[in-house]
């Protein structure tokens, strides 16, 4: 069984007339048990095979090595299917549409039939997304993991066919997507990744896919929690300003809040492996006189109705400005987190659209946060793309010649933060 | 003293005298609770001062059903397991935040946080006979500048309440007697709660800062109101007829400027005016208390308070007028008195812990 844990890290001081409680609340999970020994498990492989895919022909002959180590990392009695993905999404395995129970029998067969994969024809991802939803509806009472293989832009559909594919599939499975190549667009990706809760990443050499794809479908495989979701409590007359995961990655959960009681909304968080995520809640509660202690959030980590942990957010207003004015050293390392994934992001879209000098402004920044917060993959990243100058003030300069994939890895891994260090 | 005392007053678990947080619920235990001794003293009959109730007691005297939620004091809604309020999140009171004591019906006090405050370092102690022919109120406040003051006011009031109950009444009704046998008693008691303060600052390690906290104690013996006092916290009597006195001069450098001259209104104003000059723990130059007597003739009220209360009422006449209002407004035993003067006081601002404790003395019913 699988046990939960919820620490607050916060400053619960507030100053006299401050509304805003902020906190880090980090949840731990031990004992996730596998993918399948409760309930089932469904997986499906979606493999880009449009056309550009043979181009260079390395880039299939990846996907196919990949595909297949996947299918092995499956476990045996969980449903399975692979998708080729091109102007449509073809049966790839089983060969009828549906899904097929994993035995000896069955993966012996799926590892054959993907060496026979060939490319040819566009790329629509909306349709390989609504195809992968009607095989998951074929398994209701699984829980439901994708992974998204594609090397370009979507181009052979409508633009309205993925954010309606995406509306029907939220919720019904988790999606990890994976750009090869540098010819795809992060931020289509991205938005797959978010809206289905899941990774995304580039694979910039096809022969580092083999092993990202074994990775993705082993972690799959361990999260043997189906579903986790943080229920927060709010005081009556409060603003919940914002519920955000803020490691691994920076992924704001607001939107996905649901109401479900007068004073409560919940926000799915996806399966669980043993792992720790830190989720910045921040909550804007009614004034109250100096000296009073109030609760601003109850977070409970609740899986089945049933709550797992329970962790208290206060706010304790004071006159002591010693109190009130330290900031909680996790709060400020993932409110600086936050912000440097979205400096990369605009910074970069500043330098796509030619606005050179905001994107020097963004990305110098950027370098500033990362330095001081000591995020060094980021920091790494980064100075693949611009000179930094000085980091202290942030100045930076645009290189003249960057790698495109360089500049997507930077793009892309935007959202990855470093966890605080804490005291032992 | 034996190791395992006594019960916590928060969940009824056992504590181990000295312990600074019970094992069971993680309650701040007060030191110096009255050992079984004091139980068994030759005033046995006479009922030892209660700890504070096992329940965290609602800002009125009603006490919710069994079973029912507590209700939020802020805005009523139900108060959940994990001591906040369902609706508004307001944190409940601890017991040590807020507790009554009303140890026979014509004696009671309510000790309460106040706002302003983060902690409870006022502290009481009270017993009384039902045959009316005795009253203990002792009234202790916590030094805010020293930290664990609220433990050193909460064992000093109880020690020096436990020494005043354990001493038999003066066996002449003489006025002059009963002052003379009171006056004695008072000062061992002051010497005990100090004692018992002092106790506190050791059981800390001796801190460069040693909590501390005031003192005054009123023994009632039939009309005769005898009452010992080291600081600010008062003694008023407050007749139903006739002028109301406060019965006392604080030990206060507020006290000296008045005495200099300065008016009443002047001297509170002055920011140092609540600086005291005579306090008990192991810091205190003299801990031991001023005395004095006051003989009643008609029925009234005794009071004694801490400044939390006397901050927003510090004549005799304006306590002796919000006390007429709530009797006239209906609350007539002196606990919806002391719980009604700690609301006002916390209308008023709540700037200060509040202790407020009531005798009602009614010569012609001995």
């Amino acid at each position: 069984m699988a046990e939960f844990t919820a620490e607050v890290f916060q400053n619960e001081f507030l100053a006299d007339g401050a509304t805003d409680a902020h906190a880090v609340v980090s949840v731990s999970c031990r004992g996730a048990g596998r993918a399948g020994v409760s309930g089932d498990v469904a997986e499906v492989i979606i493999v880009d095979t449009s056309g550009s895919m043979d181009m260079p022909p390395n880039k299939i002959a990846a996907a196919r090595r990949a595909a297949k180590v996947a299918i092995n990392e499956i476990v045996d009695g969980a449903w399975f299917a692979v998708l080729s993905g091109h102007s449509v999404a073809q049966m790839v395995y089983p060969s009828h549409p549906g899904m097929a129970r994993m035995t000896d029998v069955t993966r012996a067969e799926a590892l054959q039939t993907v060496e026979r994969l060939r490319s040819g024809g566009s790329t629509a991802i909306g349709s390989w997304i609504s195809a992968a939803t009607e095989l998951f509806a074929q398994a209701p009472t699984a829980r439901c993991h994708a992974i998204l293989l594609t090397d370009g832009k979507i181009e052979g559909e409508p633009p309205e066919a993925l954010p309606a594919a995406l509306a029907a599939a939220s919720g019904r499975f988790q999606c990890d997507c994976r750009g090869i190549g540098n010819d795809w667009v992060v931020d289509e990706l991205r938005t797959i990744a978010t809206e289905l809760m899941g990774t995304v990443d580039i694979v910039a050499k096809p022969e580092e896919l083999e092993a990202d794809f074994e990775e993705m479908m082993r972690t799959s495989m361990s999260r043997g929690v189906p579903d986790a979701r943080l229920r927060v409590w709010a005081p009556q007359g409060s603003e919940l300003l914002f519920v955000r995961q803020v490691a691994p990655t920076v992924d704001d959960l607001t939107p996905r809040g649901v109401q479900t009681g007068p004073l409560v909304r919940e926000f799915p968080t996806g399966a669980w492996t043993d792992e720790a995520r830190d989720y910045h809640v921040a909550v804007r509660v009614p004034v109250a006189p100096v000296g009073n202690e109030r609760l601003a959030a109850r977070v409970e980590v609740v899986v089945n109705d049933e709550v797992f942990a329970k962790s208290l957010v206060k706010a304790v207003w004071s006159a002591d400005a010693d109190l009130t004015t330290r900031i909680d050293p996790a709060v400020a390392h993932y409110t600086g987190q936050a912000k440097l994934a979205d400096a990369i992001q605009k910074g970069l879209a500043a330098k796509a659209s030619g606005d050179d000098r905001t994107a020097t402004v963004l990305l110098g920044e950027a370098a500033k946060l990362a330095r001081e917060s000591g995020n060094e993959n980021t920091t790494r990243l980064l100075e693949k793309v611009v000179d930094v100058v000085d980091a202290d003030t942030g100045t930076v300069r645009l290189k003249q010649q960057v790698d495109k994939s360089d500049e997507m890895a930077l793009d892309t891994r935007s959202t990855k933060t470093t966890r605080i260090r804490r005291e032992p | 003293m034996s190791d395992i005392g006594t019960d916590c007053p928060s969940c009824s678990g056992p504590i181990v005298i000295g312990d600074a947080f019970c094992e069971s619920c993680g309650a701040t235990l007060a030191e110096g609770a009255p050992d079984a001794g004091a139980a068994e003293s030759p005033t046995a009959e006479m009922p030892v001062p209660t700890v504070p109730p096992a329940t965290v007691p609602p800002a009125t005297t009603v006490s919710p059903a069994p079973g029912a939620l507590p209700a939020c004091r802020q805005c009523g809604g139900d108060v959940l397991d994990d001591g906040f309020c369902s609706q508004c999140g307001q944190k409940a009171p601890t017991v040590r935040d807020h507790w009554q004591e009303s140890p026979v019906d014509w004696v009671a006090g309510v000790c309460d946080r106040g706002i302003a405050h983060a902690r409870n370092e006022d502290a009481m102690a009270l017993a009384g006979l039902a045959d009316r022919s005795l009253a203990v109120l002792v009234v202790c406040d916590g030094v805010t500048s020293a930290p664990d003051s609220d433990r050193a006011a909460l064992a000093a009031a109880r020690d020096a309440c436990a020494t005043l109950v354990g001493t038999p009444s003066a066996a002449s009704q003489a006025a002059a007697a009963i002052i003379s046998h009171w006056s004695a008693a008072l000062v061992r008691a002051c010497a005990d709660g100090n004692a018992a303060a002092v106790g506190v600052a050791r059981s800390l390690g001796n801190p460069s800062e040693p909590p501390s906290c005031t003192f005054v104690a009123a023994v009632v013996q039939g009309s005769v109101v005898t009452i010992g006092w080291c600081g600010d916290s008062r003694a008023y009597w407050l007749p139903d007829e006739g002028e109301a006195v406060q019965l006392m001069r604080d030990h206060s450098l507020g006290t000296e400027m008045m005495r200099d001259g300065m008016s009443r209104a002047q001297a509170e104003a002055d920011p140092t005016s609540h600086t005291i000059t005579r306090w008990l723990g192991a810091d205190s130059f003299d801990p031991t208390p001023e005395v004095n007597s006051f003989q009643v003739a008609s029925p009234g009220w005794l009071l004694v308070c801490s400044d939390g209360l006397w901050n927003y009422a510090s004549l005799p006449v304006a306590l002796q007028s919000l006390v007429h209002e709530h009797v006239a407004g209906g609350r007539t035993t002196p606990l919806a008195i002391a719980d009604a003067l700690v609301v006002w006081a916390n209308e008023q601002g709540g700037h200060d812990n509040i202790t407020a404790a009531l005798a009602r003395v009614q010569p012609s019913l001995r």
